[in-house]
């Protein structure tokens, strides 16, 4: 399975961010509603203490029918007709700042003595809406020096927490089925990554045993196989040498079972090839040229091949691998080619600065290309292969590097080589 | 001659046998290693022919005490094990061929006879068969004292087959003998006739008419 890692965010930044995020949302809200909680606080007290003056005012009218002004926090009136209550905000003049100042005002018709009056007390606003900002933004500060210190303080406690299981992920990416280096696991006090870590340590012993008896099991099969065979080849030759001879259809039939022997033993021969490979049993690098050796194959297959096989490299390409697994590939490429071959065609080897490319004619394009690196993979029936041959020179190209890509143009099958690092 | 055959499948060791001693050798068997150590020990062969996974120990564990008792007995080592290391190992250790399981009896006995020619008689390259006589070392056969001139595949068919001289030899013994783990390249072995048709030819107009047919599809190097 793929994991797309860009859309992947990291554990530690994912927890600071869902802090972050609530923090903020809280900050708000919190600040709202303190802000309309303490406005309305305010408020209510700013319209008692003028009610209270209000009240005191109409007490002294009673004592002092004469109407006096203090403006603009006081104004006294005489009205013919009684109004009604209002309480509203307004901006007037205020002499003693000079200039013009938002009150809260309170005008108030009360009868006294018979003299109808209208009393208007005034409070100045400004001073509630400072204090309610002072408030405000008090609170938003220590709230958010408290969010920034938990933020950092979680954080760091955080990432502390999670050392052990990032620890541990980083050897798991580091873990080779190949190697037999034990998994080092950074033991938590936290239950739940201990458990991990337990069921780390148990899948990969699984794991690797089970490699270990798959492998050991492709090599004893591959191994114990020879045998039986060396001996049932041994018997054909015996009984094709008898005194009393064969007739040509029982010799046929022998020789017949002669060939069925060699692809078996061939096919574990490869397949013993394939398993040493994947482990990494040849760890043998040295700086070779590979176009010369390429050259030297050819040469070796030239009687074998029915048809031409030309040579044509422009300069040497030197690659440092094990110098056994180097004729191998180049076998392997060299007898595909001449196994896939039409009749009359010519099979072409060429090379550019870092790459071989070897072509042999054929009719159509392979029908499942993905799969012809996968073993036992045939294209056809109508040719003998183990099917194993394109697997290892795929195996080899992995193991140190190397670019393989096929391509059917102009009626030829053509594998492609890059040595270029990729 | 007298072979040992050290190997622990009695099966192959008797079939073995049965193909070397139609060539007047003598064959004894061991089955195990103490008992190739015993008879080892006890008698002089002319050759070993022996295996490394013997039941109850290492065929190279023998070969070094070969070795460590200065013993110049040829020994050709026949293992199911194909890998390199293995083949390069018990070549140092002093044995003189390495064969992998499964091979051709012929195969064999081609190898044996060249490891004999090379120690045995102190270095003598010339193999003679009638009229015919082939030099290994300069590699070029002769005819009534007339060079023939042959490929050297044509010349390692030649040895072969008067190496397995009156035994049938298909085609796929053939091709296996000359061209390996290649051989199973060409379904049809049309690149066998040729080279046979051609060493035959050569033969035949040097006087020496020896390579018959044999049931059809194979072919025996035979005395008229």
């Amino acid at each position: 399975m793929i994991v797309d890692t860009l859309k992947k965010i990291r554990l530690i930044r994912k927890t600071s961010k869902t802090f972050l995020g609530i923090s903020a949302l809280l900050m708000l809200v919190s600040t709202v509603a303190l802000y309309f909680y303490l406005r309305n606080l305010l408020q209510s007290e700013v319209e008692e203490e003028l009610r209270s003056t209000e009240a005191r005012i109409e007490s002294s009218l009673i004592e002092n029918p004469e109407p006096f002004q203090l403006s603009p926090v006081v104004e006294i009136q005489t009205v013919s007709r009684l109004g009604k209550e209002v309480l509203k905000d307004t901006i007037i003049y205020d002499p003693s700042q000079d200039e013009m100042e938002e009150f809260r005002e309170l005008s108030t018709f009360s009868a006294i003595n018979g003299e109808n009056y209208r009393i208007t007390v005034r409070a100045l606003v400004v001073e509630s809406e400072n204090i309610l900002i002072a408030v405000v933004i008090s609170y938003l500060v220590i709230i958010l020096l408290v969010f920034l210190f938990l933020f950092y303080v979680n954080r760091s406690r955080n990432q502390k927490l999670w050392t052990p299981f990032f620890h541990n992920l980083e050897q798991m990416k580091r873990f080779s089925l190949s190697s037999d280096a034990p998994i080092a696991l950074m033991d938590s006090e936290i239950l739940e990554f201990s458990e991990l870590n337990t069921e780390i340590k148990l899948l990969t012993n699984k794991v690797r045993s089970d490699y270990r008896n798959l492998k050991q099991y492709t090599e004893d099969v591959s191994h114990e196989m020879q045998t039986p065979l060396a001996i049932i080849q041994a018997k054909i030759e015996n009984v094709i040498n008898m005194e009393e001879p064969l007739d040509d259809q029982q010799f046929e039939q022998l020789t017949s079972i002669q060939r069925d022997i060699q692809r078996l033993s061939q096919m574990t021969k490869r397949l013993t090839l394939l398993t040493k490979i994947e482990n990494n049993q040849f760890a043998n690098v040295e700086q070779l040229d590979i176009t010369r050796l390429m050259a030297e194959t050819v040469q070796d297959f030239c009687e074998i091949s029915n048809n031409a096989i030309k040579v044509d490299f422009e300069h040497p390409i030197k690659v440092d691998m094990d110098p056994y697994l180097a004729s191998v590939l180049c076998n392997n490429l060299v007898s595909n080619a001449i196994k896939y071959n039409i009749a009359q065609q010519d099979i072409v080897v060429g090379s550019t600065v870092d790459d071989i490319s070897i072509s042999n004619a054929g009719t159509t394009p392979l029908k499942h290309p993905d799969s012809l690196y996968n073993r036992f993979y045939r294209e056809s029936d109508g040719v003998k292969a183990t099917g194993l041959g394109l697997a290892i020179v795929k195996r080899i190209c992995d193991l140190y590097g190397f670019g393989i890509d096929y391509r059917f143009s102009g009626d030829r099958h053509m594998f492609t080589i890059h040595f270029g690092k990729k | 001659m007298k072979i040992l055959i050290a190997e622990d499948e009695t099966e192959l060791q008797k079939s073995i046998a049965t193909y070397l001693e139609r060539d007047g050798n003598v064959c004894e068997m061991a089955s195990d290693y103490h008992e190739a150590l015993y008879k080892i020990d006890l008698y002089e062969y002319d050759l070993l022919v022996l295996d490394i996974n013997l039941i109850t120990g290492s065929g190279l564990d023998i070969l070094k005490l070969l070795k460590r008792n200065r013993s110049e007995t040829p020994t050709i080592i026949i293992s199911a094990n194909n890998s390199l290391d293995d083949k390069l190992e018990g070549l140092d250790l002093g044995a003189d061929d390495y064969l992998t399981k499964p091979f051709h009896l012929a195969e064999l006995n081609s190898r044996i006879k060249a490891v004999l020619r090379r120690g045995k008689f102190g270095g003598n390259d010339r193999l003679e068969f009638h009229e015919i006589s082939i030099d290994t070392r300069s590699r070029t056969a002769y005819v009534n004292e007339q060079a023939l001139s042959l490929t050297r595949k044509e010349f390692d068919l030649l040895l072969f087959f008067v190496t397995n001289k009156g035994r049938v030899l298909s085609k796929e013994i053939i091709a296996e003998h000359l061209w390996g783990d290649h051989s199973d390249l060409a379904d049809n072995f049309d690149f066998i006739y040729v080279h046979i048709n051609n060493l035959r030819k050569k033969l035949t107009e040097a006087g020496a008419k020896y390579i018959k047919t044999a049931y059809g599809s194979g072919y025996k190097f035979v005395e008229e």
